[in-house]
């Protein structure tokens, strides 16, 4: 065909999908914030520290999990807060009267059906993902609130040992659950076509429509998934804080939406990484203990997290500018 | 089948056709019956009982202009729309409609013009992920291996399986599309105008699957514009014209002629109009050394009314090239003007206002704003913020929105209609149409042309003559070397970001376009 092929380096498949997926920014700016986080407190290091660290960080890493799945298939879940609250409240309540076994696999459940409620909704009505999941946001919010009105519920002192305490020697174990549901995401997401299809629906639905997929089923999966993992994150959350709180979701929703922008995400879809969304939660989630060390006051927090999130969203769009105006100008 | 009466319309439907019900083939040898389609989108009947057979082996041209049904037919076929009555077999059996999955699992395979391939999946997954269980693991590294295969078996080892679809240029993209229905070793293929991007080598390249194909017993209905194509490829033909079969045709028994008449349903011959003669020596855009991403130092002078071709294979700088000029990609000269003033650093906005205008490559992506209307669309490039809109700005346009409606017969209910609801011809006449007397130094087409019908492209052919007459500059890249070779003053053909050859006067021939565009420079 093309008598011009033009030439390619080798370079290795993984590095060139982390790239597309827009996760390498998000990579290195974590790098960067730990380096500084280790320089101006040490601490971090130590087992006390990095145990409140990983617990502080690990529900919205899983929250913002749940987000991008939604993200990817060109959505966004505004309800994904209330959720939590819900799968909080319904696993709080749960530990008082059934065993424990049974109230996580209810609090899945309870995130799971929440899911498939948005994703029927969107995927099968082809109602707009905002304002599907806006609406459902008020609904979940206040069965929460229904479930349990206060602060309370059954945790028990073994739970948190079990989810964020000190079961294993100096690894804080919440990040070995963390790293478990990344892993099984990533696998799922890049090793099984149902995943491909999860990134193809987002890229192009009437493509993948034309090819002969089932685009809308493949949504409605998106969005259950994406339940199931935010009600993960809301048992770590009642598990490391010991308590079942309707409103403990309620901060996690713009926080998630914000991991998942500096995660490089696309919001039409079909580009996001799950490693970039990780370290992008626990960038943003560290950000306020890293002031609390440098003496600095927490409302700027809210200022020093925008900051970063313009800094890594814009580097690569300056980085691309710079580059053509250097490769423009060679002869 | 048709009935006869109408299959007589055509020299080719003499008695003894093959395909008339008392002919030697029955319905029951053909691989591909259907009968009496009807499709209706509420009042409108795209397609009004359309039937057709085809038999193992055979490779059956579906020709008409926009808006004949072709696509609504083809989509059919393929299982993405449900007719609304009617029946498609295949091999005897009843097609499933409504499903395309249902239809590639009875063989049936189809490569769409609007393009199905997902642009942020890699070649590998687009080839690889379509067949088989959403359940089921999935490997990069076997998709690759596998894909790497299936190019190397079709012979495309320039495309590299790894690379991501979107930055692939349309004509791979295309190549793609077509590799990947053909993968499945369908009975019926179906290409749906699948060649409208390639080039020359490509369309030969796809002629080369498609024997390959039916010598297998595989059958291929092939949508094209293209007559060229069809006169080579064609067994057989069905034309359309407004949702019925207007006609018939068997290979070689038909002219160019007879088959656009047929098409158009009046008499009409295909002919490209002759350049105008120029009336001034004006410069209109010259530029020395235009370097771009794709482009590598490019020296263009264009003269007021000329018209100046671009010729190459796709992605050699063509899109690229317009695309600098216009400002819409940046770009960097060592001199630079338009009608005498010098630019630097231009964007599309002070493109517009230094008096040049642009005919992007996909209409739909880049051309218009298919949810609003056509008259929004029209004025587009002359709505400033702080200027008045809506419909007291149409009705104060109204003479010239109906004069460029009227000038190139635009097919529309009128200036409120959605530009979405136009033919994919007439969307591309709106593109045009919005450059029309306002007063253009330079207008830039990127292959206006492309995957329209013949009246249509008639009719624009028309209007960038006259544009000419007027003193309008224009640079017209055509993937369709007749084109450039019949309407253009001079052609330059680009060939790896750089001019390779400047053809003029006697040299300017098809071969010549053709020689240069693979590279080689034709002796003078």
């Amino acid at each position: 065909m093309s008598v011009a092929a033009p030439a390619r380096l080798p370079r290795s498949a993984g590095i060139t999908r982390l790239r597309r997926e827009g996760a390498i920014a998000p990579i290195t700016a974590f790098a960067v914030f730990f380096l500084v986080y280790v320089i101006i407190n040490p601490e971090l290091l130590t087992r006390f520290q990095l145990q409140t660290a990983s617990n502080l960080v690990v529900p919205l890493a899983l929250v913002a999990l749940g987000q991008l799945l939604v993200v990817l298939v060109g959505g966004i879940d505004i309800s994904i807060g209330a959720i939590m609250s819900l799968c909080n409240v319904v696993f709080a309540t749960q530990l008082e009267h059934v065993p424990v076994p049974l109230a996580i696999l209810l609090a899945i459940g309870v995130g799971l059906a929440c899911g498939l409620f948005n994703g029927l909704l969107v995927a099968y009505g082809g109602l707009p993902a905002i304002a599907v999941t806006l609406a459902s946001a008020f609904i979940f919010g206040s069965l929460a609130r229904e479930v349990l009105d206060r602060p309370g519920g059954g945790i028990t002192k073994a739970i948190y040992l079990a989810t964020s305490g000190e079961l294993l020697p100096y690894l804080p174990v919440s990040l070995v659950w963390l790293s478990v549901v990344a892993v099984l995401l990533w696998l799922l997401l890049q090793r099984t076509a149902l995943g491909r299809h999860i990134y193809g629906v987002g890229s192009n639905m009437e493509s993948v429509r034309a090819a002969g997929l089932d685009a809308r089923l493949t949504k409605l999966l998106a969005f259950g998934l994406a339940g199931m993992v935010t009600s993960l994150g809301a048992m770590m959350l009642a598990a490391s804080t010991v308590t079942g709180d309707p409103r403990s979701g309620d901060a996690y929703l713009l926080s998630s939406i914000a991991a998942v922008a500096l995660a490089g995400a696309a919001f039409t879809g079909g580009r996001g990484s799950i490693i970039g969304t990780v370290l992008a939660a626990c960038t943003l989630g560290l950000i306020g203990n890293l002031l609390f060390f440098a003496g600095v006051n927490s409302y700027w927090q809210y200022v020093i997290s925008a900051l970063i999130i313009f800094t890594v969203v814009g580097l690569p769009v300056v980085w691309g500018k710079v580059a053509f105006a250097v490769k423009g100008r060679r002869p | 089948m048709t009935d006869a009466r109408v299959g007589a319309a055509v020299p080719a439907a003499a008695p003894g056709h093959p395909d008339l019900p008392d002919g030697p083939w029955s319905p029951g040898e053909a691989l591909l019956v259907a009968t009496d389609l009807v499709k209706s989108y509420g009042p409108v009947q795209a397609v009004q009982g359309v039937s057709f057979q085809c038999n193992p082996g055979e490779v059956l041209a579906l020709v008409g202009e926009n808006g004949a049904g072709k696509s609504t037919v083809a989509k059919m076929l393929a299982g993405a729309v449900t007719p609304t009555s009617g029946s498609i077999a295949v091999g005897g059996q009843p097609l499933a409609y409504g499903s395309v999955r249902q239809s590639r699992q009875s063989g049936v395979r189809c490569a769409f013009q609007e393009l199905a391939l997902v642009p942020d999946w890699t070649v590998a997954e687009n080839l690889s992920l379509p067949d088989g269980a959403p359940y089921r693991g999935f490997s990069q590294k076997k998709s690759v291996v596998a894909a790497a295969e299936l190019l190397e078996a079709f012979d495309l080892p320039h495309i590299d399986p790894r690379a991501t679809v979107g930055t692939l240029s349309l004509a791979d993209r295309q190549l793609v599309e077509i590799a990947r229905a053909l993968a499945g070793r369908p009975k019926l293929l179906i290409l749906d105008e699948a060649s409208s991007a390639l080039t020359p080598p490509g369309v030969a390249w796809l002629f080369q699957r498609i024997r390959e194909l039916t010598a297998e017993g595989g059958s291929v209905i092939y949508v094209s514009h293209r007559l060229g194509e069809i006169a080579e490829i064609a067994d057989r033909g069905a034309v359309l014209r407004d949702g019925k079969v207007a006609g018939e045709f068997t290979r070689g028994s038909w002219t160019d002629d007879q088959l656009i008449s047929l098409m158009a349903g009046r008499e009409a011959a295909r002919f490209f109009p002759d350049p105008p003669a120029r009336t001034t020596d004006a410069t209109a855009l010259s530029v020395a050394d235009l370097r771009s991403e794709g482009v590598h130092g490019i020296d263009l002078s264009l003269g007021a009314g000329e018209i100046l071709g671009i010729g190459g294979l796709q992605g050699h700088g063509q899109a690229e090239l317009l695309r600098a000029l216009f400002g819409a990609a940046p770009a960097t000269a060592d001199s630079w003007t338009v009608a005498g003033r010098a630019v630097s650093g231009t964007t599309p906005v002070r493109s517009v206002r230094h008096g040049v205008g642009y005919v992007p490559e996909d209409r739909k992506r880049e051309g218009l704003a298919l949810e609003m209307s056509v008259g929004e669309n029209l004025l587009v490039p002359w709505f400033k913020a702080y200027q008045l809109g809506g419909r007291p700005r149409l009705s104060r346009e109204r003479g010239w929105i109906d004069g460029i409606l009227g000038a190139l017969s635009v097919h529309t209910r009128g200036p409120n209609e959605l530009s979405g609801a136009l033919s994919g011809g007439n969307q591309q006449k709106l593109v045009f149409g919005r450059w029309m007397n306002r007063s253009r130094t330079v207008i830039l087409l990127h292959d206006p042309t492309r995957g329209i019908d013949v009246r249509a492209k008639q009719e624009l052919y028309e209007a960038i003559v006259d544009l000419a007459k007027q003193g309008v500059g224009i640079i017209w890249f055509s993937t369709e070397v007749e084109e450039l070779v019949h309407v253009c003053h001079r052609v330059v053909v680009l060939y790896q970001g750089t001019v390779i050859d400047e053809l003029t006067g006697v040299r300017l021939t098809g071969d010549a376009v053709v020689g240069a565009s693979m590279g080689l420079r034709a002796a003078a």
